[in-house]
């Protein structure tokens, strides 16, 4: 297949849709929670750290040329060590989207399909992955760049079109709960960049693998703008979250946006936007969940796992008996979940991986 | 005995190719059984005698009347053969000499042989075009497309001469792609008429037309053009291959040819232009773009094509930018209409009526107080009786056309209304999507949209946005997942994604510096930085 | 394979047709009724007793005529909102949805005691928009509700639309939506508020005295207008928590306007500096958005308010002349001195008398903390009414209109 190989804007916008998706359900409330009225403080140096994080990954995947975390994992600990790190990883991608299809869907219920069970709306979402994986990885990427303008100029709209409502006094006080909780508790909203996962599995899908530190780089840019964006709407709006939680919060902020007495009520158009969005993701997350497989099992046809995958994400989907139980899931658990798998096991690996080739290259001289 | 031997021949000739006979005789048998022509009447079989250099040979001239040039057969093939002139009565006893060496006090002499068949094409036939065959089958395809044979006694070999004149459409003003500035030259039925017409406006010799023909029965002649200078050579082998290797029978239309040669017809969307309009195929020439035209058809077919293509209009590049760019905007929003508004109009007022202003909302609901249906039925009724007045109009007879446009403005729009059977609000909503789809310039691609528009409707009634947000995601997916020859197809159709000398918004005519970068043309840049030397 | 491929297909789009069909008609505009106001007043039977308010969609059906549409005007008591909808659905057989419903009127009686949890409810329904607009009625809810009658547009809806928007060229109304009463009733530093509706004074019984010396002093319930419309606003219901502890008036509204930064433009009479006894009109719009700053001293809240206004001159007599630089000075001042009093006052009545902070003021006062916990032990609730008031007013006077 010569044109499975993506381009450098195509794959900075893989890493922002990875982030998009989550800031639609409850990420900007989990970060309002996390920090209070710190947050944009909060942010800004959690995306120098992010961004710092970044380039590590880039200088230490550098040495590996066009190789994947899985390809390390087999240079530092064989084939037992790929097939850990890739099972993994297709757990992280599985669980991940499984959880926010759930959530995302329950808002859905709330708002539109108040007598719909809750299967079916996630069903819907399981048969659009299940077509869509059945195509090239190129070709979704070309999907998601066509979708993802509409969706970032929501954002924007959804910004702009508040500002009447915003009282920037909301930032204030700066230090929120105080320096320890900013900087150091909320060292935990650096899971609002869970897309550095892509990073990390980037390198062989690169058409110019020579630009993988823009993509890092930009990609860590874009999303800390755009979350920040996502959090200052929601900040400035309400004074509300850490008393009240939403279900969706962005959707919340949709339903306040008048452009006179004739456009009112947007949030239909908003949130049709971001079900594509949430296809977007899904389709991206099975499609590595599917790649990873296809690379630890030493698979060459994918055709069956385009619906294996997401059915195991349909699956967990439905493992949460409630509402509160799915926004737990996501809120704690995918959380840790995050830190420890791209932000320390990752990171880990590639360390020991470069040491490795340290040791290597230094016994190589000695000879 | 003869007649058997024929026979023999005949049966064995249907499969392979038969080659001419140095016996005419034997020639005149074989083409009269071939030709059946004792039945068809406008075969004709002309036998006379052949003067050439004082001696006679016997021969036959074989056409078919209504697809030559009388005139021009007299005049340039019998007259010079069988009268008597300076040329077919010079006997020339000595053979020429060629060369002459002496060795030896030996003489030697190459001498030039008398060659009839040598002979005839260079002195005796002063025609244009002439070929020498010696296969029947090549004679025969020459004959059946209006050249006429010519076979002599002696020679294993025969002659294949154009003398083509038969009635033809001349070349009119377009009738489906109407420009406003711009040339009003419409291609015909004729392959030569429309490759002379692609060479007058190219006007370079780059431009090169290979013949290919298709069909096992019709035999239809396809040239396949492109600037040898620009166009990637890859793309032109591509099609190339996918021309030759057409198994059918037969070819009539450019359409079929389309379908016969894009990758996959899954999604009915069209993946290969095809214009009317000469200078259309030209403009995708010149940017290295490859175009094919077929005989019998009045459209060429241009390869490859993107989504966006469909949605431009020869006349963009003759309107001043600010206006091209506005009338292309318009007919984008026309695309999205047709694809989605009946949709979206059944998903807002079936599950999102929040999202309707309430003034809006009730004008609405009032106008659907009388209506009995559900209005996804409501909608059906409309859309397909909307389908129904456009096929009808297509295929009525001109004489009572304009009653179909009273039956279906006055009585299903006005009688409908008032019957109580559909609301007003919904004929809006139909008849714009209708006129939407009519601004498309691509008729195939309006269809297409047309066509997925009853889709989004169901999956609009079915669940709302949130059918709409599916049915878009795999829609766009599928689309991106097409490729047209290589080319993916919603190349350009991204915000984010800048492709060289293609795009949402046609630049001011001296920034068209770049050809279509998709293509991968030889020469990417068409014209320099600065364009207009005279500032 | 494919023909299994097919009937899956086939299968799932009637699971899928079966599975969204309720969800269809649950919101399909056949079976809904839409609301387009609300009221809810306390009840002596039960909890609460709610009205709501429809209009029969034929009535603005396509013939464009200007007849009243009639609106039918439904109350119920129950114990609960949510179980008032429920049994109005019942009643009239349609499902009713909220989601167009632009008006929800309390009555003054229930509001004293309370409304957070309605608010709540409100909000929680998914249906309501929270632009919906939030009215105290002095009178009964319903009674407001069944007087609201528009007599400019055929349509009511149309007439909710417009009629909180004259806040925008008067002041003597606020454009309050329940949005923003649910988020200042749970903002820390922020009281909520609602427009503060009646019905016009003159077919009250009592006979109400207008015995203030301007026009602006108006309230709702009182006001001297007569005419067809009876149902009115003005003035400002202002909250303390869920709790209403007072109103506004029409100046004191508009003083609430120019602090909130909610006003294109407004009308006030000036004493003239020339002649004692006289006032002149001045069309005031503001020059700059309110600048407020607070610091604390002394534990106590120290607000600076910066005020600008651009002024034109509405009244005219024969004898003026208004290209006198140095008198237009004297009318700014004139104008500076009279709106720095009614500011002044207007602030001080909101923090002595109602101790409410409908300004958000104490956002304002955040900077000052650097952690959230110092912001809780400081206690702007209880500090607000102990806040002393620095008001500056800028405002300067042009000309006049045509005429100089």
């Amino acid at each position: 297949m010569p044109d499975t190989k993506i381009t450098t804007k195509e794959a900075i916008m893989m890493f922002v849709t990875v982030i998009v998706s989550h800031t639609i359900v409850s990420l900007p409330s989990t970060i309002l929670q996390n920090t209070k009225s710190a947050t944009i403080l909060n942010i800004i140096y959690v995306s120098i750290l992010a961004l710092i994080f970044a380039y590590l990954v880039y200088v230490l995947l550098k040495n590996f040329g066009g190789k994947d975390i899985m390809d390390i994992a087999d240079y530092l600990g064989g084939r037992t060590l790929k097939i850990i790190v890739g099972t993994v990883l297709i757990t992280y991608f599985v669980t991940g989207s499984g959880i926010l299809l759930r959530n995302f869907c329950e808002g859905l219920k709330i708002i539109y399909f108040s007598n719909t069970n809750i299967v079916f709306i996630i069903l819907v979402f399981i048969i659009a992955i299940c077509i869509t994986n059945t195509f090239e990885f190129s070709s979704n990427m070309k999907a998601i760049s066509i979708f993802l303008p509409f969706v970032i100029a929501s954002v924007v709209l959804l910004f702009i079109g508040n500002i009447q409502n915003f009282s920037l006094q909301r930032m204030f006080p700066i230090l929120g709960e105080g320096f320890v909780n900013t900087f150091i508790t909320g060292l935990g909203n650096i899971v609002a960049f869970g897309g550095i996962s892509c990073l990390y599995l980037l390198p062989p899908l690169l058409k110019e693998p020579e630009k993988f530190k823009k993509i890092a780089l930009s990609s860590i840019g874009f999303s800390a703008v755009y979350i920040l964006l996502c959090t200052s709407t929601i900040l400035f709006m309400f004074p509300f979250f850490f008393n009240v939680d939403e279900a969706l919060p962005l959707y919340t902020a949709a339903s306040y946006i008048e452009f006179g007495s004739f456009f009112q009520r947007l949030d239909a158009i908003f949130l049709l936007i971001w079900m594509l969005e949430i296809c977007c993701y899904l389709s991206l997350a099975s499609q590595f969940a599917i790649l990873s497989f296809k690379k630890i099992a030493n698979l060459r046809i994918s055709k069956p796992l385009a619906f294996v995958i997401p059915l195991l994400i349909f699956a967990v989907s439905l493992l949460p008996k409630t509402f509160a139980d799915s926004r737990f899931l996501e809120d704690v658990i995918y959380k840790y979940i995050i830190i420890v798998v791209i932000f320390i096991l990752g990171f880990l690996l590639l360390v020991l991986a470069n040491l490795k080739r340290k040791v290597k290259e230094g016994l190589n001289l000695k000879k | 005995m003869k007649i058997q031997k024929i026979g023999a021949i005949l049966d064995t000739s249907n499969k392979e190719s038969t080659k001419i006979f140095p016996s005419i005789d034997v020639n005149l048998e074989y083409v009269k059984s071939k030709y059946n022509t004792l039945v068809n009447s406008d075969v004709v079989l002309r036998e006379f005698i052949l003067n050439a250099r004082g001696k006679q040979y016997k021969a036959f001239i074989l056409y078919i009347d209504g697809l030559v040039n009388s005139d021009m057969m007299n005049n340039y093939i019998l007259k010079p053969l069988m009268m008597r002139n300076r040329n077919n009565l010079f006997d020339d006893k000595q053979n020429r000499i060629i060369s002459e060496a002496v060795a030896n006090n030996v003489t030697v002499r190459k001498v030039k042989k008398f060659d009839l068949a040598d002979y005839l094409k260079s002195c005796l036939i002063p025609q244009n075009s002439l070929k020498e065959k010696q296969e029947f089958k090549d004679i025969f395809s020459g004959v059946n497309s209006g050249n006429c044979a010519l076979f002599v006694d002696t020679l294993p070999v025969a002659f294949d001469i154009e003398v083509k004149g038969f009635k033809q459409r001349s070349v009119e003003k377009p009738s489906n792609e109407i420009v406003v500035k711009g040339p009003h030259e419409a291609f015909v039925e004729n392959l030569r008429t429309n490759s002379s017409l692609l060479r007058r406006i190219i006007n370079n010799e780059n431009l090169t037309m290979e013949n290919i023909e298709i069909g096992n029965i019709t035999k239809t002649k396809c040239a396949l053009c492109f600037m040898s200078n620009l166009a990637n050579p890859d793309l032109v082998a591509e099609i190339r291959y996918r021309l030759n290797n057409l198994d059918v029978d037969s070819l009539l239309s450019a359409g079929q040819l389309e379908q016969l040669i894009t990758d996959t017809n899954d999604l009915s969307v069209p993946q290969v232009l095809s214009t009317e309009r000469p200078d259309k195929a030209a403009s995708y020439l010149l940017e290295g773009r490859v175009c094919v035209i077929l005989n019998g058809a009045p459209y060429a077919l241009i390869l490859p094509a993107v989504m966006i293509d469909f949605l431009k209009s020869p006349d963009d590049r003759n309107l001043k930018v600010p206006f091209a760019n506005f009338i292309r905007g318009i007919r984008f929003l026309a695309a999205a209409i047709t694809l989605l508004l009946p949709g979206l109009y059944v998903a807002i007022s079936s599950f999102h009526q929040e999202f309707l202003p309430t003034e809006l909302l009730f004008s609405i609901l009032a106008s659907r107080e009388t209506v009995p249906f559900p209005l996804i039925v409501e909608i059906l009724i409309m859309e397909i009786s909307f389908e129904l007045i456009r096929e009808a109009g297509l295929r009525v007879p001109s004489p009572i056309g304009p009653t179909i446009g009273i039956v279906g403005g006055i009585v299903l729009g006005q009688a409908a209304v008032s019957a109580g059977i559909v609301s007003p609000i919904l004929i809006i909503v139909v008849a714009i999507t209708g006129i939407s789809s009519f601004a498309i310039p691509d008729y195939s691609f309006g269809f297409h949209l047309r066509f997925y528009r009853f889709l989004f409707i169901f999956l609009g009634s079915m669940a709302g946005f949130l059918g709409i947000a599916i049915g878009l995601f795999v829609y766009i997916s599928l689309l991106c997942n097409t490729k047209s020859f290589g080319v993916p197809y919603t190349t350009s159709l991204s915000f984010l994604e800048k492709v060289k000398g293609s795009g949402y918004i046609l630049p001011p005519i001296w920034k068209r510096e770049y050809r279509n970068s998709f293509v991968n043309p030889k020469e990417p840049k068409k014209q320099d930085n600065i364009s207009m030397k005279w500032r | 394979m494919n023909r299994f491929k097919k009937w899956f297909i086939v299968i799932i789009i009637i699971l899928m047709l079966i599975a969204f069909d309720s969800s269809y008609d649950a919101v399909n505009l056949n079976n809904i009724a839409v609301v387009v106001a609300m009221a809810i007043d306390t009840s002596d039977d039960n909890a609460l007793k709610v009205t709501f308010q429809f209009t029969k969609p034929s009535s603005v059906s396509d013939t464009g005529s200007t007849e009243d549409a009639p609106s039918i005007v439904n109350t119920i008591d129950a114990s609960s909102i949510s179980s008032a909808i429920n049994i109005m659905n019942s009643y009239i057989g349609k499902e009713l949805n909220l989601s167009h419903c632009k008006l929800i009127v309390f009555s003054e009686e229930l509001a004293v005691q309370g409304i957070s949890d309605e608010i709540f409810t409100l909000v929680n329904d998914n249906q309501v928009r929270p632009s919906t607009n939030i009215v105290i009625s002095k009178c009964d809810a319903k009674s407001y509700i069944e007087n609201s009658k528009p007599i400019l547009e055929p349509l009511i809806t149309k007439y909710y639309e417009v009629y909180a928007n004259s806040n925008q060229f008067t002041g003597y109304a606020t454009d309050a939506t329940i949005g923003t009463f649910f988020n200042s009733l749970n903002c820390d530093y922020c009281e909520p508020y609602a427009i503060l509706g009646g019905l016009n004074s003159v077919n009250n019984t009592s006979d109400t005295t207008i015995n203030s010396q301007k026009d602006s002093d108006i309230k709702a319930n009182d006001s001297p207008v007569s005419g067809e419309l009876r149902s009115e606003n003005s003035g400002l219901a202002v909250f303390k928590d869920d709790k209403l502890v007072g109103e506004l008036n029409a100046i004191e509204n508009l003083s609430f306007l120019c602090t909130r930064n909610d006003i294109e433009g407004f009308l006030v009479s000036v004493p003239n500096p020339e002649s004692a006894d006289e006032y002149i009109d001045i069309y005031l719009t503001p020059a700059k958005n309110c600048k407020i700053s607070v610091s604390i001293v002394n534990g106590s809240p120290y607000v600076h308010l910066d005020y600008s206004f651009t002024g034109r001159i509405y009244s005219m007599t024969q004898d003026s002349d208004y290209l006198d630089a140095e008198k237009l000075q004297r009318i700014s001042e004139s104008c500076n001195s009279y709106l720095e009093s009614t500011f002044s006052s207007y602030l001080y009545k909101t923090s002595k008398e109602l101790n409410s902070d409908i300004n958000g003021i104490g956002n304002y006062a955040l900077s000052n903390f650097a952690t959230i916990p110092e912001v809780q032990d400081y206690n702007w609730d209880a500090h607000y009414k102990d806040s002393f008031f620095d008001v500056n007013v800028e405002s300067n006077v042009k000309s006049g209109f045509l005429l100089m």
